[in-house]
C-alpha cells in the first residue's frame, strides 16, 4: 500500500508484505494475511480505542476498497484509503461492514504525525448520521424522502427521533469524560436547563442533577434580580470526603461533574479535561 | 469574637489579592446581617448567597454529600465570587478573575483567611 499513512508513519514492522489481496485469487496465504473477518469496522475501532492500543489496523473490504487506521495509545491518529487521507478516509472506512482486518504493531511512534483531531466517538456518530442521510436520499431529501416523511404522520415521532439522537450525542460526551477521568470521575450528568430534565447521566443520582438544575435557576434569577451581574458559565463546590463538584453551563445545557480531587486535581480538570469537554461538546453541534 | 482580628482578616485578604481584590463581607448566616464589609461590598449579593448556601446544602443531601470549605461562582464579565461558609458565619469574597489565579485563591489565600477567621472567632 502506497498511501500517505504508510509513508508518513513508517509503521509496518511485522515483516509481512504490503498491499491488499486480489479478490479474484483469495488464496490461503491471503486469508491468513487477513485473520479477522466478518466484522464491522466501527465496532473493532472501539475495541482498539478502549484497549488503548498503539497499532495499525488494516481493513480490506474488496479489491478496490481497502485502507488502514493508525492508533497511538487508543487515539486515532491517521487513516488512509485510496486517495483519501485523515478524517475523510476514516469516515469512508468506518461505514464498511463484513470486512477483513489485520493488526500490525507500531514499534516507533516518535515520527507519527497526528492528522485526525476529532474524537473517534464523534467520527462514529458522524458516520452513522451520513449513512442515515444516504438511506433517506441525502440531506436535502427527494420525492421518496418526502413520501417517507408523509408516512410519519405524527410529528411527535420526529421529536422522539431527534431527542434520541441528542441523547446519544450527550451520552457519547459523558463516555469521553469517563474515559479521560478514569476512576477519578465519581458521577456526571447533562441536563437541559430550559426543559429542566436530565438528558444523560453517568452514575449520577437523578435527584441531585435536578437539585442543581434548580440551584442554577435560583442563582441566575437571584443574580439578575438583586445585583448588576449575571451568573457565568461555571461554579465549583468543595465537598467533604475529597470530592469536588463542577457545574458547567453551555447555553441550554448544564453539566454536573463530581470527581475525586485526590485523583484528579481541580487544576487538571479546569486546564485539561474542561477544554476537551468544551471542544467535544461544540463539535457535537447540538 | 475579636473585632480587631476580624478586621485584620480583611487586611490579609486585601494584601494577598492585591489588585485582584474587589470587595468582601462577612455576614451571620442566621439573619443575614453584615459583620464586616469592605468598600464596594455588595450586601444584596452576600445575602442571596447566604440563601444559596442553604439551597446547596439541601441539594447535596440528595447525593448524599456535605459542602466542604468553599464554593466558587463564575460571574459573567471579569468577576468571580468565593464563598466560605463557617457555620454561623459566611464570608464572601469578590475578585477580579483576570487578575487572580484560581490556584492562588484556593491554595494560598483560602487557607490563610480560614486560619485568621478561626483565630478571630475563638479570641
Amino acid at each position: 500500500m502506497e498511501g500517505t499513512a504508510k509513508r508518513d508513519l513508517k509503521l509496518v514492522q511485522d515483516g509481512q508484505k504490503e498491499g491488499a489481496p486480489k479478490s479474484e485469487a483469495a488464496t490461503r496465504d491471503e486469508l491468513q494475511r487477513w485473520p479477522l473477518f466478518g466484522l464491522s469496522v466501527g465496532s473493532f475501532l472501539q475495541v482498539i480505542a478502549m484497549e488503548q492500543q498503539t497499532c495499525i489496523m488494516e481493513v480490506y473490504h474488496d479489491a478496490d476498497h481497502w485502507g488502514q487506521f493508525c492508533f497511538v495509545e487508543g487515539s486515532l491518529y491517521d487513516a488512509s484509503c485510496g486517495a483519501l487521507q485523515g478524517e475523510e478516509a476514516a469516515m469512508e472506512m468506518i461505514a464498511w461492514e463484513n470486512v477483513r482486518l489485520n493488526i500490525k504493531q507500531i514499534l516507533n511512534t516518535s515520527k507519527v504525525e497526528r492528522k485526525i483531531e476529532k474524537n473517534l466517538m464523534l467520527l462514529l456518530m458522524e458516520s452513522t448520521r451520513r449513512r442515515d442521510e444516504l438511506k433517506n436520499g441525502g440531506p436535502d431529501g427527494d420525492m421518496e424522502d418526502a413520501e417517507e416523511l408523509d408516512d410519519i404522520d405524527d410529528i411527535e415521532d420526529l421529536d422522539v427521533i431527534a431527542d434520541d439522537v441528542e441523547r446519544a450525542k450527550l451520552e457519547a460526551c459523558l463516555n469521553i469524560l469517563a474515559k479521560d477521568m478514569g476512576d477519578a470521575l465519581n458521577t456526571a450528568s447533562i441536563s437541559s436547563i430550559r426543559e429542566g430534565r436530565i438528558m444523560a447521566s453517568h452514575k449520577a443520582p437523578p435527584q441531585t442533577a435536578e437539585a442543581f438544575l434548580r440551584l442554577t435557576h435560583y442563582l441566575k434569577n437571584a443574580f439578575a434580580a438583586n445585583t448588576s451581574v449575571h451568573l457565568g458559565d461555571h461554579y465549583i463546590m468543595d465537598m467533604k470526603g475529597g470530592l469536588t463538584l463542577v457545574v458547567l453551563i453551555f447555553g441550554e445545557y448544564q453539566w454536573c461533574v463530581v470527581f475525586d480531587n485526590t485523583k484528579c486535581t481541580l487544576g487538571l480538570f479546569r486546564n485539561v479535561i474542561m477544554p476537551k469537554v468544551v471542544k467535544t461538546f461544540n463539535e457535537m453541534n447540538l | 469574637m475579636n473585632i480587631q482580628k476580624l478586621n485584620a482578616c480583611m487586611d490579609i485578604l486585601k494584601k494577598d489579592l492585591g489588585d485582584g481584590f474587589v470587595a468582601s463581607c462577612i455576614i451571620t448566616t442566621e439573619d443575614g446581617q453584615v459583620l464586616v464589609a469592605t468598600d464596594h461590598a455588595n450586601i444584596a449579593e452576600a445575602t442571596l448567597l447566604n440563601d444559596a448556601t442553604a439551597f446547596i446544602r439541601n441539594a447535596l443531601k440528595t447525593y448524599p454529600a456535605e459542602l466542604g470549605n468553599y464554593y466558587y461562582i463564575d460571574v459573567a464579565g471579569s468577576m468571580s465570587v468565593l464563598v466560605i461558609p463557617f457555620g454561623d458565619f459566611q464570608w464572601t469574597v469578590t475578585v477580579n478573575k483576570k487578575l487572580v489565579k484560581l490556584g492562588l485563591l484556593l491554595n494560598v489565600v483560602l487557607p490563610a483567611i480560614i486560619n485568621a477567621f478561626e483565630d478571630a472567632v475563638v479570641s
